[in-house]
């Protein structure tokens, strides 16, 4: 398994505390977390993610528990291990697309030590996405909100890290972008190497993953 | 890490812009009143060397010091020859030029004087005047021209010259009746010298023979020169005279002696002495200015601080996706000083490049006004020593964002 969570449990400063299903990943899978806004998806997230500390349960990635590990080791399974798609927002307005992209292997070493000729690799990321190579120097800023997500995309699957986290990547998106960005985002993604966590309050995405998670009412 | 710095710094271009010109603009303030304060010192102290008195009335030692040497101010009265001629049979005198002021030449001084002012008078570290074309005076009717003078107006050996009595730069009643030629043009020496014009004490003594109360009485044309006898042309009366002695060590005694001169109220005024009295007058004004610029660039400092920390909240989305892709605290941490270290030199490098703009048109003005000429370097170890300090509180002001970026955790923003 490349992830797995064991007996999760966060609480958080108010006292409310929530107890989180056990989550199994293998190499090649699409995991979708569903649950309404509050229920403690990005903190699951936040918490794979190595941002916040594991309290109480286990988390291991690539072989790597959590709990034996400092911020500054989880800030090297991050870099090494995972690419991050935010909401929005994903992309640094004052660098062009290819910059913003390069970002992905820029901390660290051994995911850029997987990738051969940069900008071809990320040429291929763009063009898998639907995106022209043409689009590599221009401005973020110029970019419509579903190209600036499919950017993020790449930048998140440059150097292959072995899990790829998507916090509600469609939610500012409308039906049929949604639709293309997960095809798209399936299409990319490298069955033989990565895993898929998406978190989303939208069920419709179901069908594109292998397995659902609903984490409603797991607040204790 | 420095592409992503520049291209950070150049998206917040405007208030980055700002913060670097007013820590710029104070460092400027402060190294210019140094620069200038520093170089119109050393060189109304080099304007005059090897002379270790100025006898002259009795009146402030700065004011004898500053229309005798620099030309600035006008005579309060003058002293007798018989005077001079008594201080010169003293044992310990070496050499006593006497001096006379009034008139001037198209907006120069005149400086009437003996032609052993040459070889006695030195300027800078003991430096000789020299000619760079002629030679000195010999006839009553010969004038030497500094070098400014001769540049400014075009003058060389051979040309004749008319003097204005009175040193006002509008139309004075000229001494039309009796041209100098130019025998002699001096080197350039930086000192008000440059900017003088020199006479025979007898050939200004004759100009002046034909006046009263200010007034031309008659016209030296119509008197035959020849019959002039060499006690007519002798001055009665100087406006002071530089006193060079055997021994530096007899100074002192020298001065009280003078002091003491029972036929007129004369005084012997030691030149260094009398600029140290100009120094410590400027010293308190120039304090004040360069207590002003250290207060300008600590709020200077402190606005760079305030930006950057503004910066951080607005660049939280920056700085969150860097943290998301493996970026670290102390990478962050290290970006956010850097672009301190960046402010600061820019700002340093744009200071020195200004400071030594405005010493250059300073330069200029000190020649038109003082007739000095100083050296300025492109930047002193003294200088480099006070944009050190400014770097340094720089980085450890920076230090102060840094450690709140540092301190950020990643949930909060990832969220």
């Amino acid at each position: 398994m490349i992830l797995t969570t064991k007996d999760l449990r966060y609480t958080y400063q108010n006292g409310k505390a929530i107890n989180f299903p056990d989550v199994e990943l293998d190499v090649g899978k699409k995991v979708l977390i569903v649950g309404y806004s509050g229920s403690g998806k990005t903190t699951l997230l936040n918490l794979i993610a190595g941002a916040l500390k594991v309290q109480k349960g286990e988390i291991t990635l690539a072989g790597k528990n959590y709990s034996s590990l400092s911020f500054s080791q989880l800030d090297k399974v991050r870099a090494d291990s995972i690419g991050y798609i935010f909401q929005t927002l994903n992309l640094i307005p004052f660098l062009s697309v290819i910059e913003n992209i390069e970002l992905g292997v820029k901390f660290s070493k051994n995911r850029r030590s997987n990738v051969g000729n940069l900008t071809q690799e990320i040429v291929r990321l763009l063009t898998s996405l639907g995106l022209s190579e043409k689009v590599l120097d221009i401005s973020v800023n110029q970019l419509s909100i579903g190209q600036q997500q499919r950017v993020a995309v790449a930048r998140a699957l440059l150097g292959q890290p072995v899990l790829v986290l998507a916090d509600e990547p469609t939610s500012a998106l409308d039906r049929e972008s949604a639709n293309n960005f997960l095809n798209e985002l399936s299409a990319t993604f490298d069955t033989s190497k990565q895993a898929l966590l998406m978190v989303s309050h939208d069920l419709s995405l179901a069908p594109y993953f292998d397995q659902v998670i609903d984490i409603t009412n797991k607040n204790v | 890490m420095f592409r992503l710095l520049i291209k950070s710094i150049r998206s917040r271009l405007l208030p980055v812009s700002l913060v670097i010109i007013t820590l710029m603009a104070s460092m400027v303030l402060l190294l210019s009143i140094e620069r200038i304060q520093k170089a119109t010192e050393t060189g109304f102290n080099q304007s005059i060397s090897g002379v270790d008195a100025i006898i002259g009335p009795r009146s402030s030692s700065l004011e004898l010091v500053l229309y005798t040497v620099f030309h600035l101010g006008r005579p309060t009265n003058n002293i007798t020859m018989k005077t001079i001629n008594d201080i010169k049979q003293r044992k310990d005198i070496e050499y006593l030029v006497p001096i006379a002021l009034g008139d001037s030449h198209r907006g120069f001084r005149v400086i009437a004087t003996e032609k052993n002012y040459f070889k006695y008078i030195k300027y800078s570290s003991d430096k000789s005047l020299s000619f760079s074309d002629g030679q000195a005076f010999n006839e009553i009717s010969g004038t030497v021209i500094g070098a400014d003078v001769a540049k400014k107006l075009d003058y060389q050996v051979g040309t004749k010259i008319h003097i204005s009595h009175g040193s006002s730069q509008t139309v004075a009643k000229k001494h039309d009746d009796f041209s100098f030629e130019v025998t002699g043009v001096l080197e350039k020496t930086g000192t008000p010298i440059d900017q003088a014009v020199f006479v025979d004490l007898k050939g200004y003594e004759l100009i002046h023979l034909g006046w009263q109360s200010g007034t031309k009485i008659f016209n030296l044309k119509q008197l035959d020169l020849s019959t002039l006898s060499h006690e007519e042309l002798t001055p009665k009366t100087i406006t002071a005279a530089f006193a060079g002695l055997k021994s530096k060590l007899t100074l002192f005694r020298f001065a009280a002696d003078v002091k003491k001169y029972p036929n007129e109220a004369i005084s012997a005024v030691i030149p260094g002495i009398a600029l140290s009295e100009l120094w410590s007058m400027v010293g308190i004004v120039d304090q004040g200015f360069e207590l002003l610029s250290w207060i300008i660039i600590v709020i200077s400092l402190i606005a760079m601080v305030s930006l950057i920390i503004s910066s951080i909240d607005n660049r939280k989305r920056e700085m969150t996706i860097y943290r998301a892709n493996g970026a670290t605290p102390m990478y962050l941490s290290t970006l956010v000083v850097l672009e301190a270290v960046f402010i600061g030199l820019t700002a340093i490098i744009g200071a020195i490049i200004f400071v030594t703009l405005v010493t250059y048109l300073a330069t200029e003005q000190l020649n038109l006004i003082l007739g000095i000429t100083p050296e300025f370097d492109w930047i002193s170890w003294d200088e480099a020593k006070v944009f050190a300090i400014i770097l340094l509180a720089g980085i450890l002001s920076s230090l102060v964002p840094a450690i709140i970026v540092f301190k950020k955790n990643l949930h909060h923003t990832l969220s």
